[in-house]
């Protein structure tokens, strides 16, 4: 670094406001050092290891194998490599992880992070630096709202998409009569503002709506509520995720909920949760997803090299989408002869591409939102799981432009 | 209450001085050697270490709940630097004075009990502010945090944390030196009096209770300096302030540095947090069986901490 | 009928508070100890029945018996090992030494079982739900809050009507004066500590069947405890569990009745009011100034 000031000297500069450090300069070559650097950054030790983790780093260690593969001696460089690091789902961490990325291990693009709050804090850090931000995990749409940027884009799925996919669809469905519990935190606030909008399109009534404490280990009032109201709900929307998600879950079949016929959609659901509670124990749940490992032939032949490297997990769709961001940021690269990042952004806003993850894709200019085909998948019952982590049973593809919100007018690019 | 095991070291006047000359240096050099937002970091919490000394090493009281304040002197802070524009030392005051403030309810219930109780007490307020800093969600932002808070100080940027650090080291000092004026005055030999001997203290007609309550205060103000900082150091506030592994953090950094010395939660700052950073640089990421293991060592062994056995190493030499 | 159902839940969520508060409180009364590694025991309990299942395919039935008595082994093995070192200094030392201790446990449990929950279902005959005249009730939930009620009676029998138990609770009571009558206080600690241990290690296998096996299950848990005991008053075992069983109640009545934010704030809400009006808690004594 060049701080090479005396500590006096640079006590007066702060105290007497001789201006701040100017932007590091470049030099002539097209790509700054001449190699591009790819950053994980994500939770590799707590709650989101299994869903993204280590692997994903895997994930994008295959896309650069494939981009230089496909392009050989025409590609852009072959210098290109990977940077990871554990933001343990702190923001303060991941503000530090990620500026130090940019700043001083020369990362040209951060992908993935997990964490709302963390997700949301590296797109502060992307845009103070100008440097491209791929963000998989993240859940909040004020990353596409109120804290939209330039340089970043929201890749796999978010709480409107949930909604839109598990409301709507459900309810077109069949599923008329709505109880929801939601977390009572931001997350939850605003999962349940999704949902009642997306059931009332789909023509359903919420009966009720419950705030339950965060964290909790205990639903059971709402369950023995749930048969009781009038009407009675034909489901019960836990928007509940993590822990609390598995509290719900547990309990809602020790109440036997089923039985007495009100079924179970969740919010937000991840294959390692499925695999976590095991499927008997949510079969027939109703959820969204983003993308599915077994839902045909493409996805299979992809799901198989990972396994191959990861030692037998099946891909989750953060996995897929981590491969896919870093994919397309080369493929822009390429395009762009330069990693210069306005010039990559350019590349990429409104392109609309076709891979095994994005389907039907699109980079919105809008918002950065990016749009691809959604899911609407039921668990299967234990007895129909004919290999480990064949959970899902896919209802129905949500076309790419139905599948997300329209572009809001919180975001100003 | 029996007093938690220590002893004023008294070292001699020169060897005093020449510590805090070497101190300042080092504290002055700091960004040029480490990365810059980790020495902003360890400023933070070393006033955050510092306040809670000032409660458990002078006042013998334990606090278990001092993300409290920390938290909602960030949260605090960060509204008045997004909403009003002012430079961050304005918003970094606003937040302690709001943090002394919430100290004074929470204060005047939890000082009804000492020693254990203490500790049990501060830990449940602190996590009902927790839970109501997560329901509260238009103004905390709940966990998706506080974003985007502003580095203004006169028009200056101060976006890199290697200025950041300079901007905020006076700060920082202030709220060592408050502390430490705290400690020697006669409200704080007051207070040692209190921890020492309650029912002498009472009989000499000090209200005990008064006395508590008014370090646990200006313990909070302190700790939501360290807190304020922390929120404008890294731009944004998230729910982790307000959580009580915040104040465990905290708690440990003292007794790490060791109880009673005040300048050893500083030296229990500089070291978790640099050891904190290097293991989650390195990618390690079991530091809680790290610092948790230390911690235990430092409690079955070296209860002085490494300030407090430093110093009385240094007073056995300089006798000698 | 549906606040009759609401009750019995309440009382059944209590039940958890009562074991912990009980094993903590017996805990204090003897060593003056607050035992912070109280939840982390209970994580450990219900990562017992896991892992004894996930392993080695032993029943819940099973490990019902053997994780509280190897953890209170554990426990007595800590207590001789570690806490007695510090038993003669300020009750906080301990009090900081399980908190490290906490820190430690929860990271070596997610360095091996990584911190995604883990499945464990109720036991085969027991997923059920029983008519208890009134209103169906899932019957594990029946069955824990019969366990709970069991052993706090089996607890208080032990106090009150063994020999065991009249030294404990002289001891609890009155200490100076039960040392100053001679009489040994100190080969109980070990195994009082190992049985507070075993307590919550049990209230822990009894969760695992219906809550999330994590390593955080009994960080978040042990506060709520701690506000429990100060309520209840941390020398009074009674004090202990009628408060347990309290704010169970409280909290599922607020929770079917109250807004929102009211019942995950109450047990703290109470805490703040039982201090303001009766500081020693509302079945505790006054602290003798020491």
């Amino acid at each position: 670094m060049k701080k090479t000031l005396a500590a006096g000297a640079a006590l007066c500069v702060a105290l007497s406001g001789c201006g701040g450090g100017g932007p590091r300069g470049g030099g002539d070559s097209k790509l700054t050092g001449d190699k591009i650097v790819l950053g994980v950054l994500n939770d590799q030790s707590a709650t989101y290891a299994q869903l993204s983790g280590k692997n994903s780093v895997e994930a994008v260690k295959m896309a650069i194998e494939d981009f230089k593969a496909k392009y050989g001696d025409k590609a852009v460089t072959k210098n290109i490599t990977v940077e990871s690091a554990d933001h343990q789902n702190k923001p303060d961490v991941a503000n530090t992880r990620a500026s130090e990325m940019y700043d001083r291990l020369g990362v040209d693009a951060i992908l993935d992070v997990p964490t709302s709050s963390a997700a949301l804090k590296v797109a502060d850090v992307a845009k103070a630096q100008k440097k491209l931000y791929f963000n998989i995990s993240g859940a909040t749409t004020d990353l596409t709202g109120k804290s939209c940027n330039k340089y970043t884009f929201h890749y796999a799925y978010d709480t409107a998409m949930l909604a839109n996919g598990t409301g709507t669809a459900a309810t077109q469905a069949g599923a008329k009569n709505w109880y929801i519990v939601y977390p009572d935190y931001a997350f939850g606030q605003d999962m349940e503002k999704s949902f009642k909008a997306a059931i009332t399109k789909g023509g359903g009534t919420v009966v009720a709506s419950d705030p339950t404490p965060f964290p909790n280990d205990n639903f059971s009032t709402f369950l023995l509520k749930a048969p009781t109201l009038n009407p009675k709900p034909d489901v019960l929307g836990t928007m509940q995720a993590g822990a609390d998600l598995v509290n719900v879950v547990k309990q809602y079949n020790e109440f036997k909920l089923r039985d007495k016929g009100v079924g179970l959609a969740v919010g937000l659901m991840f294959l390692t949760d499925i695999h976590s509670l095991t499927p008997d124990a949510l079969a027939g749940t109703t959820f969204t997803d983003a993308w599915y490992w077994n839902f045909d032939a493409e996805n299979r032949a992809w799901a198989d090299k990972f396994s191959a490297r990861t030692g037998g997990q099946r891909p989750t769709f953060a996995h897929a989408a981590n491969y896919s961001a870093a994919m397309q940021y080369l493929e822009a690269v390429q395009a762009a002869g330069t990693d210069d990042a306005d010039a990559v952004v350019k590349q990429l806003e409104g392109k609309k591409v076709n891979d095994f993850f994005l389907r039907n894709g699109e980079f919105r200019a809008a918002d950065h939102r990016v749009l691809h085909d959604a899911y609407l998948a039921k668990v299967k019952p234990g007895s129909e799981v004919k290999e480990p982590w064949d959970y899902e049973q896919i209802v129905k593809t949500i076309p790419a432009q139905d599948a997300f919100r329209a572009p809001s007018a919180d975001c100003k690019l | 209450m029996t007093s938690l095991l220590l002893q004023r070291v008294r070292t001699p006047r020169w060897a005093g001085w020449l510590l805090l000359a070497a101190g300042a240096l080092l504290a002055l050099w700091l960004p040029n050697g480490l990365y810059p937002a980790v020495a902003v970091d360890m400023l933070c919490w070393a006033l955050f270490a510092v306040a809670i000394d000032l409660l458990l090493g002078y006042g013998g009281l334990l606090s278990f709940g001092h993300a409290a304040f920390w938290g909602t002197s960030a949260y605090t802070a960060g509204l008045i630097a997004a909403h009003l524009g002012v430079p961050f030392p304005v918003a970094v005051l606003g937040g302690a004075l709001a943090a002394a403030a919430l100290a004074a309810p929470i204060g005047y219930l939890a000082v009804k009990r000492s020693g254990i109780y203490f500790a049990m007490v501060t830990l449940a307020f602190a996590q009902l502010v927790y839970f109501v800093a997560n329901g509260w969600s238009s103004v905390t932002g709940g966990e998706n945090g506080l974003q985007s808070v502003p580095r203004e100080l006169f028009g200056l940027d101060l976006s890199d944390p290697y200025y950041f650090y300079y901007a905020a080291l006076p700060m920082a000092a202030l709220g060592l030196l408050l502390a430490w004026r705290i400690v020697h005055s006669p409200f704080g030999r007051v207070l040692v009096a209190i921890r020492d001997n309650p029912a002498r203290a009472r009989a000499l007609g000090y209200p005990a209770h008064r006395y508590k309550l008014l370090a646990f205060v200006l313990s909070a103000f302190v700790a939501g300096l360290g807190g304020g900082l922390f929120a404008v150091a890294h731009g944004f506030v998230s729910l982790d302030v307000v959580h009580w592994t915040t104040s465990g953090k905290g708690v440990v950094l003292v007794v790490l540095g060791g109880i009673g010395t005040l300048w050893g939660g500083v030296v229990g700052a500089a070291l978790v947090v640099n050891l904190e950073d290097q293991l989650s640089q390195a990618g390690f990421t079991l530091i809680g069986l790290v610092t948790g293991g230390i911690f235990v060592l430092v409690v079955l062994l070296f209860r002085r901490g490494l300030w407090g056995s430093a110093v009385a190493l240094l007073r056995r030499y300089s006798r000698l | 009928m549906g606040f009759l159902t609401q009750t019995f839940n309440g009382l059944v969520g209590g039940s958890f508070y009562a074991l912990l508060a009980l094993g903590l409180a017996v805990i204090f009364g003897m060593l003056r100890v607050v035992n912070f590694a109280h939840g982390a025991f209970y994580m450990l309990g219900a990562f017992g029945a896991y892992v004894l299942l996930a392993e080695a395919g032993i029943s819940f039935w099973w490990a019902l018996l053997a994780v509280p008595v190897v953890l209170g082994l554990l426990g007595i093995l800590l207590e001789r090992t570690l806490i007695r070192r510090l038993s003669a200094l300020d009750p906080l030392y301990n009090f900081l030494l399980t908190f490290g201790l906490t820190l430690m446990l929860q990271d070596v449990v997610k360095s091996r079982y990584g911190s995604q929950s883990n499945p464990y279902g109720a036991p085969a005959g027991l997923r059920g739900t029983v008519d208890l005249g009134l209103f169906d009730f899932p019957a594990y939930r029946v069955f824990v809050f019969g366990v709970a009620v069991l052993l706090c009676v089996g607890v208080w029998w032990l106090l009150t009507r063994t020999r065991v138990g009249t030294v404990v609770r002289a001891a609890t009571e009155r200490p100076e004066l039960t040392r100053a009558l001679g009489i040994d206080v100190g080969r109980w600690i070990a195994p009082v500590f190992g049985f507070g241990v075993a307590l919550a290690a049990l209230a822990g296998v009894l969760a695992a069947p219906m809550r999330a096996v994590n390593p955080l299950m009994g960080a978040d848990l042990i506060i709520g405890v701690f506000a429990v005991v100060v309520i209840g008053g941390l020398g009074s075992v009674f004090g202990s569990v009628a408060a347990g069983f309290g704010i169970g109640l409280l909290q599922a009545w607020s929770e079917a009745y109250g807004p929102g934010l009211l019942a995950q704030t109450l047990i703290f809400l109470v805490m703040a009011l039982v201090l303001l009006f009766r500081p020693a808690g509302l079945f505790g004594r006054e602290e003798l100034p020491t």
